[in-house]
């Protein structure tokens, strides 16, 4: 194997990840849905680019981004075919358990940054980081995948497109800002870690919600269960007159 | 009087504007937002409504949702509670969806526009699309019928509305089918077992029904019974749509059907089991018709009315539509060309207005462009500094222009005036070529749409000459205005029309009134001066996947990475130079860099 370049090489946090992602990738029905969620973030990445493309004012940024976004789409597409691939071969449905999501969040995606409102620097630093966080996982992806040469050349060719875009946004930040681009990356790594915060945040609030409400659910409902389940019994199917009064207020929600 | 109308959190949020009992503007949240389907609450909609029209959220009488947030809440309750404890998986996620948001819309209108509480009213969802379908339709009485998959518990209703002599207005609906039982649902579960998405792909179901036998009614008939008061009511054990928001269909559905498509998989129609997906798709279309042909008899024999006019999901059937046209005793037929959820926003908005506030009925507009306009000056800029071959001409020459580059068949993004609301092109923002052969169906397929070969394409034709190509039916004119009907193309003309028309040799055509779309229309004759025959191939313009272009720069940037020959928006005229500036310098930089 040709030694790693130096932007192909993992971070550390990644290196020490590398055990989890080989198991989770050792099995095909995972490799299937994680390589259809890598299609889909892909390809929504590729949009939010595109919209990118489509609202900067600087002619040659918005012809990088269109470039950029059609490696996105095309990295989709790749990654859509050799999932339907594995499918075929593995037969394989959608219920797979334990996936590692949290831990191995796959292409960069735009997580919820408004395209729009961005300025071409906050755009250009967080694609940069993006692109960056993104090689630095497809390698160690690449690299535990020995076992599957298909899906690995897959990663190999879009780690080569990953290196251009991680390239193509630094220099042209240096461009746009050349005195502050510095800034704009601290800015968008410090945005990065907020939003990572606010991820884990509101996952960790989702989980603690549906623990609250499966214990109500199981508590509380049973009886207005069964109250439910009688009437719906009285119910006739067919046809239900509307009152004319029914809907003379529009004030009511109810 | 400004009523502001808003739909949204279920798919394809939108907001309209409704000035002294005309509406003024409404867009889809998707064409702004660039997120297609947005269900999101339509912030940017609202904002450029309230822009264009120059009005202020102080200066709204009123603001209309088009359901009733609480009754909708009892829904997903009750049926988790009928569903009890197979729904103990659904429950966390239906409440976390409702009580996070969806039922406090007066406080989130109230709070985003800065409009007084007591200002944010609500109508009933069937009531948003029976006013859709009712209050655009030029007629003064008739039928209505309005049928989804589901809006707070109604899931298809009928009755009537009239316009009186005083300028009155009445909407009056008689009765409905509750869920779970639904149509809509119904039609969504063979989506869904098909291997396509809901609430977006229904379409595809009814594009691939073409090329299947209904081989397999009786087992569609299985699912979905009539009752004795001549309704109808879904057989529960075959679904699971009403107790998990997971899968729609049961095991039992799939033991009845055999193995569901794998989605990832093309349907491959020279197969036994590709042939087998399509009969599923003709044999659920051939139910969905038989149904609506009969709730709709019924519903023409009780009110003795000549007009039907339909809203709701189901109405984008036009296969549907114009056996209901040919079989349901009513002699014209309309559906607005926005009958789904976003066209609630307008119905929401006009019902209140008539309805609520009593103003007097006015005479409507009767096309579908409410959307912004097409700047051709900011294309003629980029497409310029990307060098571009780029041309600004006058109307009439601009015209004989795009005429010449489609009888070279050429393909040409087209976009002028403001945008279509709906979920079709109808000539303001479309992809136009040649429709004379099936290699150029399959170009467009594979090199611009990127989709699924046994989808058919559209074609657009004048009023007055539509007969000499299509067999329109007295009466069908009205539903082809906006692309709802699906037509036979005549015989002698197929071969001449291979890339419009359908395996089964019909067309989902759209009839052009020259008051509608003025350079469209002269755009068709000009071609057909040309060629021949003036009927062209009109689909949306947008890739797979995207909303409909919107603003000039999203036309051109689709225009860019498609193999779409020459762009029009406006007077300008652009066709692609492949050592254009923008280009080699973005080349030299991935050579530089990488």
């Amino acid at each position: 194997m040709d030694s790693p370049r130096p932007h192909e090489r993992p971070t550390a946090f990644d290196r020490m990840l590398t055990p989890v992602h080989r198991w989770i990738w050792s099995d095909t029905n995972r490799r299937v849905q994680k390589l259809l969620r890598f299609g889909e973030t892909e390809t929504d990445g590729g949009r939010d680019i595109l919209r990118a493309a489509e609202v900067t004012s600087d002619p040659l940024l918005r012809r990088l981004y269109l470039e950029h976004a059609i490696d996105e789409f095309r990295h989709g597409i790749l990654f859509r075919h050799r999932a339907a691939e594995l499918l075929r071969v593995s037969r394989s449905h959608s219920n797979i358990g334990f996936q590692g999501d949290w831990l191995a969040p796959g292409g960069h995606g735009l997580d919820d940054l408004q395209v729009d409102g961005e300025s071409d620097q906050t755009m250009l630093a967080f694609l940069h980081l993006s692109e960056k966080a993104a090689a630095s996982r497809f390698c160690i992806y690449r690299d535990v995948m020995q076992h599957d040469p298909p899906t690995r050349a897959i990663f190999e060719e879009i780690l080569h497109d990953e290196t251009f875009h991680m390239n193509y946004t630094l220099t042209q930040l240096a461009r746009v800002e050349p005195q502050q681009h510095k800034r704009h990356l601290w800015r968008a790594r410090l945005s990065r870690l907020w939003k990572a915060y606010l991820r884990l945040a509101t996952s960790l609030a989702a989980i603690l919600g549906s623990i609250l409400l499966t214990i109500q659910y199981f508590v509380l409902l049973p009886p207005f269960a069964w109250m439910a389940k009688r009437a719906a019994h009285r119910e006739s199917a067919g046809w239900t007159a509307v009152s004319p009064t029914s809907s003379d207020s529009l004030n009511r929600q109810y | 009087m400004n009523i502001l109308g808003i739909s949204a959190h279920y798919h394809d949020s939108a907001a309209a504007l409704v000035v002294d009992g005309v509406p003024i503007c409404a867009v889809q949240e998707e064409r702004l937002s660039r997120h297609k389907g947005d269900a999101a609450f339509p912030l940017l909609a609202i904002e450029w409504c309230l822009q264009n029209a120059r009005i202020e959220p102080d200066d709204l009488d009123a603001v209309v949702f088009y359901e009733r947030p609480m009754l909708k809440f009892d829904r997903v309750l009750t049926c988790a509670l009928r569903a009890f404890p197979q729904s103990w998986r659904a429950f966390p996620k239906a409440m976390k969806n409702l009580l996070g948001e969806k039922v406090w819309m007066r406080g989130i209108i109230s709070s985003q526009l800065g409009v007084p509480g007591r200002k944010v009213l609500f109508t009933e969802h069937h009531q948003a699309h029976a006013a859709a379908a009712f209050l655009t339709a030029p007629t003064r009485r008739a039928a209505i019928m309005t049928a989804d998959a589901v809006g707070e518990w109604a899931t298809l209703s009928v009755g009537d509305g009239e316009r009186g002599s005083n300028g009155t207005t009445k909407i009056r609906r008689f009765r409905e089918i509750r869920f779970p039982h639904s149509l809509g649902m119904l039609y969504s579960t063979f989506t869904a077992y098909l291997g396509f998405k809901v609430n977006e792909d229904e379409y595809k179901v009814m594009g691939l029904a073409a090329y299947g036998k209904p081989t397999m009614v009786e087992q569609v008939r299985k699912l979905i019974c009539r009752t004795p008061d001549g309704a109808f009511a879904l057989d529960l054990s075959y679904f699971e749509f009403h107790t998990t928001a997971k899968r729609s269909y049961s095991p039992r559905f799939a033991e009845l059907f055999g193995p569901p498509r794998n989605p990832y998989e093309p349907i491959d129609l020279d197969t036994a089991e590709g042939q087998r997906f399509a009969d599923c798709a003709a044999s659920v279309q051939r139910v969905l018709e038989d149904t609506l042909v009969e709730l709709a008899r019924t519903l023409h024999q009780e009110t003795g009315l000549a007009d039907l006019c339909f809203g709701g999901g189901v109405a984008l059937n036009g296969v549907a539509n114009a056996r209901l046209l040919a079989e349901s005793g009513f002699e014209r037929i309309f559906v607005p060309p926005a009958p789904g959820d976003a066209g609630c926003a307008m119905g929401a908005a006009l019902y209140c207005d008539r309805i609520h506030f009593g103003n007097p009925d006015r005479d409507l507009p009767d096309h579908p462009f409410w959307g912004p306009s097409v700047d051709g000056s900011e294309l003629a800029r980029i497409a310029q500094e990307d060098g571009h071959h780029v041309e600004t001409l006058r109307d009439s020459a601009l015209i004989e222009q795009t005429a010449d580059d489609l009888a070279a068949n050429r393909i040409v993004g087209w976009m002028e005036g403001a945008l279509e609301f709906g979920p079709r092109a109808l000539g303001h923002r479309s992809i136009l070529t040649a429709p004379r052969t099936t290699e150029m169906r399959d170009r467009l397929n594979r090199e611009i749409k990127y989709r699924e070969p046994f989808r058919p394409f559209a074609p657009v034709v004048p009023t007055d000459v539509a007969g000499r190509y299509f067999d329109i039916p007295r009466g069908g004119t009205r539903l082809a205005r906006f692309m709802s009907g699906v037509f036979p193309v005549r015989p002698e003309w197929k071969s001449q029309l291979q890339a419009i028309t359908h395996v089964d040799g019909t067309a989902r055509v759209q009839v052009l009134d020259p008051a509608m779309a003025p350079r469209l229309h002269a755009l068709l004759e000009a071609y057909g001066q040309r060629t021949g025959i003036p009927v062209l191939l009109n689909t949306s313009f947008n890739l797979a996947g995207e909303p409909i272009v919107n603003r000039a720069v999203e036309g051109y940037s689709t225009f860019l990475r498609s193999k779409i020959d020459v762009l029009v928006a406006g007077g300008t005229r652009v066709t692609k130079r492949s050592s254009a500036v923008g280009s080699t310098e973005a080349e030299r930089i991935r050579e530089e860099v990488a």
